[in-house]
């Protein structure tokens, strides 16, 4: 069929560049639905733990947050001892994690032959893959014993240093602080390595190939030019794994010892707010209750005051290097 | 081993009156199996411009990478033959990679500033292989800036992150940056190919003034700046090297129809 005049051809044209626009508008709003839905959901959380805890958190005030004291019997409760033992296991967890995350990613991008890149990786996010119980259940039969025989060789060396020393003393149990942040760099260590092999993958090669020409050695190439090109994705993925682990439930209970204590001691039982929350709901009422669910709302603000304090980091260093 | 260096060097046609800085004997590269280079030798004249042209794919730019074994950072590459720089085979396994570095500077294609400040691209490399005062290391880097004609336009803004230069800028900080080391060769691996018109003309003006100084190699498609800015042009096609000659001469009499055909335009 021939066309034989603009006329018909331009009203068509009218018609389907207003279908077009319908069709575009109805797409922008989905996608900001879908945008606002996460956003809702994380205010709908945060308000109802924060009207679950009301009793609690109004009640008490500043003095649940200074109260290291936990006890359900004279209705006394203070989110002191879940903090510090929530921040003192994820602190480990990325203290141990993050080193041996960067090795592997580096070794992975850099250094491994070809023929082992594709395999180790997969193996990497299957890791990553694992249910935290099954964590949970290694920490508590194989390596809590683990720990229970090494711990005494722990105090002889390590607990003999000075300032660092007290972190070590303590008996040998097993269970503690030190053995749930051993096990949370286990299970965070996927998710940070991968992170950082993909962006390491990005670093354009004419960049390493610069400074290899200059005479840098592998390391310098990887430390000097490799990772500030990357940073600001690599503590992406860093504070990835550290927001999993300040949330861990399940692999945290089994191994921490599930005491309400403040100790210097990383070998002392603790406990965190995801383990208090998961061993106690189900018996908790009343006052009980709202002091759980007041700690998961809690829970909501250390996460975002870490991430806070961690987009300040970045924007420093950013500073630092004259952008 | 003399005699057959001295056999090698029948076909190559030297500067009158200029040292050899580097002697290329009989060299051959692969790539797992791909025969890239095959069998080339040529001198290159002390302090003096030297070219590489031809067409894509014929084995310049990995000739080029060849005089500073940048291609060792890769598994399953290898070099045979002899390249020897003041006397000493670069290829050979004991030659020192630092060493061999810092003599030998690299430009690369497109520029690649480092992510750090344009004060620290300089002074990265110079920390390397020498300890330096501040007020030492402030000094070398004004000279490499000065000599890579840079420095009045960053010298307000030392400080400032070397990315927001401007593309021809980049590429001078690239050229400081290989001659803050004091290498004695400069190798350029078409190092105007992603700059405009005017920013090349400067690297060009550059390239000529640093030739009092060093040793200069540019691997470059361009036949006019090769003919603009060498003083010896060496002509290669599929991984030989077809002719290597005083540009003068290549650009007006080349000695083989292959050269002939390339420079007129007939094929690459």
């Amino acid at each position: 069929m021939q066309v034989t005049s603009a006329e018909p051809l331009a009203r068509d044209i009218d018609k389907r560049s207003r279908a077009d626009a319908r069709h575009d508008l109805i797409f922008h709003r989905l996608l900001k639905f879908c945008a606002l839905l996460v956003l809702a959901s994380l205010i709908g959380a945060a308000l109802s733990t924060l009207w679950g805890g009301r009793a609690v958190l109004f009640g008490q005030g500043w003095h649940f947050l200074t109260n290291d004291a936990w006890n359900p019997v004279a209705d006394d409760y203070g989110a002191l001892a879940p903090i510090f033992g929530t921040l003192v296991t994820s602190l480990i967890a990325v203290v141990l994690a993050v080193p041996v995350s960067f090795g592997i990613a580096l070794f992975l991008t850099e250094i491994a032959p070809t023929w082992m890149r594709g395999p180790v990786s997969a193996a990497i996010e299957l890791l990553a893959g694992i249910p935290s119980i099954i964590y949970g259940m290694w920490g508590l039969f194989v390596f809590v014993p683990f720990m229970a025989n090494i711990e005494p060789g722990l105090n002889d060396t390590l607990g003999q240093l000075p300032l660092v020393g007290k972190l070590f003393q303590g008996p040998p149990l097993g269970l503690g602080l030190l053995t749930a942040g051993i096990v949370l760099a286990v299970m965070i260590l996927p998710f940070i390595t991968s992170v950082m092999r993909e962006v390491f993958l990005t670093v354009p090669t004419r960049l390493k190939e610069s400074s290899y020409a200059l005479g840098s050695t592998t390391w310098e190439v990887l430390w000097d030019i490799v990772l500030p090109y990357t940073r600001s994705a690599v503590i992406g993925g860093i504070i990835l794994g550290l927001g999993r682990a300040l949330g861990e439930t399940m692999a945290v209970t089994f191994v921490l010892g599930n005491s309400y204590n403040i100790t210097a001691s990383l070998l002392m039982p603790g406990t965190s707010i995801s383990s208090s929350i998961a061993n106690e709901f189900n018996e908790a009422v009343g006052i009980h209750r709202s002091a759980l669910i007041a700690l998961g709302f809690l829970l909501f603000v250390v996460t975002f005051i870490v991430l806070l304090i961690a987009r300040l980091l970045l924007r420093q260093l950013a500073k630092r290097e004259g952008n | 081993m003399n005699d057959l260096a001295d056999a090698a060097a029948a076909p190559v046609a030297g500067v009158e009156g200029r040292a050899t800085k580097i002697k290329v004997r009989d060299v051959n590269f692969y790539y797992n199996r791909f025969h890239a280079i095959k069998g080339i030798s040529m001198d290159v004249p002390e302090k003096q411009v030297t070219a590489i042209i031809g067409p894509s794919g014929c084995g310049k730019s990995t000739l080029l990478r060849m005089f500073n074994r940048i291609y060792a950072i890769y598994p399953k590459l290898e070099a045979t033959g002899e390249i020897v720089l003041d006397g000493e085979n670069i290829l050979d396994p004991g030659y020192s990679m630092n060493r061999l570095r810092s003599k030998v500077g690299m430009v690369f294609q497109k520029p690649v500033p480092f992510p750090m400040t344009i004060f620290e691209n300089v002074a990265y490399g110079i920390r390397h292989h020498e300890k330096l005062s501040k007020a030492d290391m402030a000094i070398r880097v004004e000279q490499a800036l000065r000599s890579a004609a840079l420095w009045d336009e960053v010298k307000d803004k030392l400080k400032q992150n070397a990315l927001g230069l401007s593309g021809g800028q980049q590429q001078r900080l690239c050229i400081a940056r290989a001659i803050a080391l004091k290498p004695e060769v400069l190798l350029l691996d078409e190092p105007t190919s992603a700059l405009d018109p005017i920013a090349t003309s400067r690297i060009e003006q550059l390239v000529a003034e640093l030739k009092s100084e060093y040793t200069i190699v540019i691997v470059t498609h361009n036949m006019q700046q090769a003919a603009r800015c060498s003083d010896l042009t060496a002509f290669m096609y599929l991984g030989e090297l077809i002719e290597s000659d005083q540009t003068e001469k290549i650009f007006t009499k080349p000695g083989k129809k292959q050269t002939e055909d390339y420079i007129t335009g007939r094929f690459g």
